[in-house]
């Protein structure tokens, strides 16, 4: 009996070995890229043009920390001409995956948030250190990664290099204006309003960049779990200030800012949930909320909107 | 390539952990290996404070050294309270688990800092971690080698062991009228328990592991009385698993760690069906005739 499973587990293993498919399945010519998270593979696209395919490992609403990899996407990466990342441990374990990888000759592999001035970065832990990796939510830091993106495509495909640069020059005009726009919107809100209450710590770089006082729930990772005295805190926090809305997050459970709307009605203070922020993820591809621009629009009137 | 480097990982762990695991299930253990999956908490989080860092190498440090504390306090409290092992198994992680709850809300509360983004790897990466040392090692990823010498260290102690743990598992009066130390293998057993389950969570996470300690052996349990056979099949039925899982993930495009892990669940359903000794479809009366 024995004997015969682990000749059939054997023959098994065998044709395995024997039969190899090559992927020829790429576009002719064009610049494979890979990007893990949605808002890296805009970049890319905005960036590349029609020379280049981009694909990426997290779709809408996957949540990084929770991100776990098919069999798919190890042929991506396989195929890949080139990887982005956005890096500061925002892939966890995966990171060093791609550490490993960069050290062979034949692909290109990049953790665009890595390059940025370690001053302009959040510190959260000075263990360390470590930093915020969502770099996203300043459009003025993020446009720095569109440049990031395009001096390495020029490098590697100087063929395209003035192309690259074009876009990248148009794409800082739009982010620009993009920048000013927030701002504007922002300061619509009266000033003792100006707080997001959100459930996780994603919005550390547009409450400093904009001027809105940020309170997440839930920490830098969407695994830890809200304390006690947090909840609390927020609740008093809430009431005290007459805040009139907090807001979920696509890529993380309702279920703990559910607990904070409830504690405030305990205390008699109505506040609504504003509506649903892109975080870690950004939303279906073809709509507007699939594109950066159209990710950050879409948290900036929900957020003014419930706020003003 | 990448197929068979997949195969071969998912394979290596399903002998290491279909080897100890068949002893696991017979001492009624078998949820050691989702014990230490959590337990390993709070040494991440010593680690981290210690080396200001997340990456591989101190995370494994710190797992490996709870995991060893994890089934030292399992069998203190089996052995000298007579606790039941159940009993003694949930007190422990739980307990542990809390402890690395509190220890990371109170010190690393804004980090981001849990098994799964430090610790546990992802078999479908496993041909990509590649080693640049310029040596014969290139040739296959650091995992594989990594597994290779966990599986021949695991093979060569049940191979040495085998008497010892055999008699310890089965009668422990006997053993110990034989002068056999019935801790000492079990502390050699839950020793090698606990580093291959820390080394293979790095390796291919943690669900795969947790499937492959138990499913593989219970099923083998279903089809023999004898300690050898079981050995045996349990080592069959986690290859053919990690075999059979990965095409299933090739076919359905999902993830590898969960295909196998559900191939073995379901080749245990099947052994329970059709087993010749105990299975339901071979009774010649049904045990209840209510629906």
């Amino acid at each position: 009996m024995n004997l015969r499973i682990s000749i059939f587990a054997c023959l098994i293993l065998l044709t395995t070995i024997s039969c190899q498919r090559n992927s020829t399945e790429s576009a002719e010519g064009l610049i494979k890229i890979v990007a893990t998270t949605g808002m890296v593979a805009d970049a890319a696209q905005a960036i590349g043009g029609e020379y280049v395919v981009v694909e990426s490992l997290m779709g809408p609403g996957v949540d990084p920390h929770l991100y776990k990899a098919t069999h798919g996407d190890l042929k991506l990466l396989r195929n890949a001409d080139v990887i982005l990342y956005n890096g500061l441990h925002l892939e966890g374990k995966m990171a060093e995956v791609f550490e490993k990888m960069a050290q062979l000759p034949d692909k290109v592999i990049h953790p665009v948030a890595e390059f940025i001035p370690k001053a302009a970065l959040k510190v959260v832990d000075p263990n360390g250190p470590t930093y915020d990796p969502h770099i996203w939510f300043d459009v003025v830091l993020w446009a720095a990664v569109y440049k990031e993106i395009g001096d390495l495509l020029s490098h590697s495909y100087p063929e395209h290099a003035d192309y690259f640069k074009a876009n990248v020059e148009g794409k800082q005009a739009e982010l620009t204006v993009l920048d000013g726009w927030v701002q504007q919107e922002i300061n619509s809100i009266p000033e003792a309003q100006r707080i997001l209450i959100t459930a996780h710590d994603a919005f550390e770089y547009f409450g400093a960049a904009y001027g809105i006082q940020v309170k997440g729930l839930q920490g830098i990772s969407t695994l830890s779990e809200a304390g006690l005295r947090d909840v609390k805190e927020l609740v008093d926090l809430i009431v005290d200030q007459q805040i009139k809305a907090v807001f979920v997050e696509s890529s993380v459970p309702v279920r703990d800012i559910n607990a904070v709307v409830k504690g405030c009605k305990e205390k008699g203070h109505e506040v609504a949930i504003g509506g649903t922020l892109f975080s870690d993820a950004m939303g279906e591809a073809g709509t507007e909320e699939g594109t950066y621009e159209g990710m950050v629009k879409s948290n900036v009137n929900t957020i003014v909107n419930a706020l003003r | 390539m990448d197929a068979f480097l997949i195969i071969l990982t998912g394979s290596l762990v399903a002998i290491c952990a279909a080897l100890l695991g068949s002893f696991l299930v017979l001492r009624k253990m078998s949820m050691v290996g989702d014990a230490i999956s959590h337990a390993v908490l709070p040494g991440l989080v010593v680690a981290y404070l210690v080396s200001g860092s997340r990456a591989s190498l101190p995370m494994l440090v710190g797992a490996a050294l709870v995991g060893m504390l994890t089934t030292f306090l399992i069998e203190l409290f089996h052995k000298k309270f007579k606790l039941q092992s159940d009993a003694s198994i949930g007190v422990t992680f739980t307990f542990l688990f809390a402890l690395g709850v509190i220890m990371v809300s109170a010190f690393t509360g804004k980090i981001d800092l849990d098994q799964d983004c430090v610790l546990h790897g992802e078999i479908a990466y496993v041909p990509l971690d590649i080693l640049v040392t310029g040596t014969v090692l290139d040739h296959l990823p650091y995992t594989v080698w990594v597994l290779l010498a966990a599986t021949i260290i695991v093979v060569g102690f049940v191979y040495i062991g085998f008497k010892g743990l055999k008699i310890t598992t089965f009668d422990e009066t006997y053993a110990a009228s034989l002068g056999i130390s019935t801790a000492f293998w079990h502390y050699a057993l839950m020793s090698m328990v606990s580093l291959t389950t820390v080394v293979s969570f790095e390796a291919v996470g943690a669900i795969l592991v947790v499937a492959f300690f138990i499913i593989p052996a219970a099923s083998a349990y279903l089809l023999t009385d004898q300690l050898k056979k079981m050995l045996f099949l349990a080592c069959g039925f986690g290859v053919l698993s990690a075999v059979l899982g990965y095409y299933l993930a090739a076919t359905i495009n999902g993830s590898i760690a969960g295909s196998m892990a559900t191939v073995a669940g379901c080749l245990f359903v099947i052994t329970f069906l059709f087993s010749p000794k105990q299975g339901l479809l071979k009774r010649k009366k049904p045990l209840s005739t209510k629906a």
